[in-house]
């Protein structure tokens, strides 16, 4: 294992002895984005930045410019933003490549508003201001096949063969070594680049993965979300086979991205009563179902997201709460100190887990500072309700994007320029699925896997 | 993605020529299109006998990609629709980009294929009304330039519009009737720009932002 993190190493400077720097950041999509810098030039740009088109949040996943609504102030003629990199997360990725994570800064230096990591740090603030601090812990779903990267562009990314065999059962055991060999390797790479983990597992789905990370900060977290991806695609790549972080890569099986979160104050379990959820867990239930509407876009980014809304496959449907039932959208988890938390079920595997995060925690703050109690909790199926019951996610990228654009209180936590960015560019994504070749009537369209497949 | 709930139209000249056209909740771009096709035949008092037709559905696909809408209509109400759930009685391919231009042959009952087209080919008005219409439905788009100026070339030289008051402006200058195409909503701003028929002047964002004010008059977004 390398020495890595910049304390470790005792230097401010990547590894003379390495040949190149590269910088990482998320888009708005959650795709990984970043540059490959000799030595001479990261050292010249650690202090003021480095220059990126401000169109890394402009383009969408086909590359083309998002038009349909007014840039904020930082968009103009395709000037620049500024990476700045966090010297706390750099790592020696590979012999001869460090890898540093950093956020994007405008010249006065203040955050660029759309900025994915600088949101989520924003409200993880805002929660320490309130004598909070959050852990959180997330599930990454995916699905590998068979075949390379080269031959799934070949095929459109359709009729895969799924990795380890047909068999699509949770926790099975009898996986060919192929399936497994792939996992090894992951786990490996991420013991190299010190990204912790604790579990993997065979998910419902054939060639499903389902890999559990350390609880930890939320930056840190969301950071090793966002290079545990990148390991898995290099891994797949490595070995001839081909990974996707779809909501629904194929017709069938959805894929998930479930956020586990506690809230400590003075070192307690905030969360942990003797009798149930806390008080402070239940204004936190209270301001996530609040919000869990408007934050259904955020967690839901992409017009195949809305495709795992199916009562009875799993994902929850409707805007509801439970202890111990997963079959709302929040399930609180009671009983001791050590591990009372609740889970929001409702990011799928293709969310930007910095965005997801930071909507999830302005909602847990909303709670808090209002003190806003939750409706009961249920206790029976969240699927298959009558009508009129039970209020429904927004299951559609436009009723989404609109309950967001109507939220006061996301607008007020979130800011007015991400919300009105995000909601541009979903329905710049609605509209593209619509008129550029998707098919709203298929199970899943060709026009979907070719966007989302790879990307983000 | 396919919610097939109603509501009412929003077109209070569509009740005033005895003509409702309804679309669905959440609808897509195309059943959008189509509603607001209809309600301008309604509005312009065009085509009304084939809007008024006692009971016949006709089926609307895009020639190049998988957009698909069904029309209903049921003496007097126009049900505009996503997908095609149920066998049309005619069918009819189109272009989208040419203003609903056949693009083949329909299938099904040609008499009433031929009605539905008609009814979907409302009169284009000329460029300068086009241009006030367009700017008001625009003026409510968040971003909006304060000053639209329309430009073309007339019989005695440059012409042009201007509308609205303030220190921001867009500049839009093109042939009369492609001005009108694209202000009246029957063409795509995106699309026509393509051609290099169009010219605009203004910044990126507020391109981004006319960009969604077409969407207002073509989609009614």
């Amino acid at each position: 294992m390398s020495e890595l993190t910049r304390s470790a190493k005792g230097v401010d400077t990547p590894d003379a002895t390495n040949r190149t720097v590269r910088i990482e950041a998320t888009n708005h999509d959650g795709s990984f984005l970043g540059k490959t810098l000799t030595p001479k030039k990261f050292a010249s740009g650690v202090d003021s930045g480095f220059a990126f088109a401000d169109l890394l949040f402009g383009l969408d996943l086909g590359n083309a410019p998002a038009f349909g609504f007014a840039y904020p102030d930082w968009r103009g003629h395709l000037d620049d933003v500024y990476f700045r990199p966090d010297m706390s997360t750099l790592v020696e990725w590979e012999p001869g490549l460090d890898a540093v994570i950093g956020d994007y800064w405008l010249k006065d230096g203040t955050p660029v508003p759309l900025c994915p990591r600088n949101l989520t740090k924003k409200m993880v603030d805002r929660l320490s201001s309130l004598g909070f601090t959050a852990t959180v812990a997330v599930e990454i779903e995916a699905t590998v096949f068979e075949e390379s990267i080269h031959q799934a562009r070949a095929r459109g990314y359709r009729d895969l063969t799924p990795l380890g065999g047909s068999a699509g059962t949770a926790y099975h055991l009898a996986k060919s070594k192929d399936w497994t060999g792939y996992m090894n390797a992951v786990a490996d790479r991420l013991y190299a680049v010190g990204i912790e983990w604790e579990a993997w597992s065979d998910e419902d789905a054939a060639g499903q993965i389902e890999i559990n990370l350390a609880p930890g900060d939320p930056i840190t977290v969301c950071d090793a979300w966002a290079r545990t991806r990148q390991i898995m695609r290099e891994v797949a790549f490595d070995l001839g086979h081909t990974v996707t972080f779809m909501a629904k890569p194929t017709a069938g099986y959805g894929q998930a991205s479930h956020i586990n979160l506690s809230l400590q104050r003075d070192g307690v379990n905030a969360f942990y009563a003797e009798e149930g959820p806390s008080e402070a867990m239940r204004h936190a239930v209270g301001g996530l179902l609040a919000t869990i509407e408007g934050n259904t876009s955020i967690v839901l980014p992409q017009i195949t997201s809305y495709r795992r809304l199916v009562d009875l496959s799993g994902p929850p449907v409707t805007a509801t709460w439970g202890v111990s039932n997963k079959t709302t959208a929040i399930r609180a988890v009671c009983g001791h100190p050590s591990y009372s938390r609740l889970e929001y079920r409702v990011p799928g595997a293709d969310a930007n887990l910095y965005l997801a995060l930071a909507g999830v925690l302005a909602g847990v703050v909303a709670g808090l500072e209002r003190k806003i109690e939750p409706p009961e909790p249920v206790s029976e199926m969240a699927w298959c309700m009558p009508p009129g019951e039970i209020t429904r996610l927004p299951d559609t990228i436009t009723k989404a994007a609109a309950a967001l654009e109507a939220d006061p209180v996301l607008r007020d936590l979130l800011g007015a320029d991400f919300v009105d960015y995000w909601v541009g560019s979903r329905r710049w994504e609605w509209m593209q699925f619509h008129t550029a070749g998707g098919d709203p009537f298929s199970e899943l369209s060709e026009w979907e896997s070719a966007r989302y497949f790879e990307l983000p | 993605m396919t919610e097939t709930t109603t509501a009412p139209a929003v077109s209070g000249a569509a009740t005033a020529t005895e003509v409702d056209v309804r679309i669905e909740d959440d609808a897509t771009p195309l059943v959008r299109l189509i509603g607001r096709t209809l309600r301008d035949s309604a509005r312009a008092g065009h085509a009304l006998q084939a809007l008024r037709k006692p009971a016949a559905t006709v089926a609307i696909r895009s020639h190049e990609t998988p957009q698909a809408a069904t029309i209903a209509f049921t003496g007097g109400v126009v049900e505009v629709s996503s997908g095609v759930p149920v066998e049309p009685d005619a069918t009819i391919t189109v272009d989208l980009n040419a203003r609903f231009a056949p693009a083949g042959a329909p299938s099904g009952d040609a008499e009433l294929a031929a009605d539905a087209l008609l009814a979907l080919s409302p009169p284009v008005p000329d460029w300068r009304t086009a241009a006030e219409h367009f700017w008001t439905a625009a003026r409510s788009v968040p971003g909006i330039p304060d000053v639209l100026i329309a430009v073309t070339e007339g019989p005695e030289g440059l012409e042009q519009v201007v509308l609205g008051e303030g220190t921001t402006h867009y500049l839009i200058a093109g042939a009369p009737e492609t001005l009108a195409g694209v202000f009246s909503g029957a063409d795509d701003l995106l699309a026509v720009l393509s051609t290099g028929v169009l010219g605009i002047q203004g910044t990126l964002s507020q391109l981004s932002v006319m960009v969604g004010a077409s969407w207002k008059v073509r989609y009614d977004v």
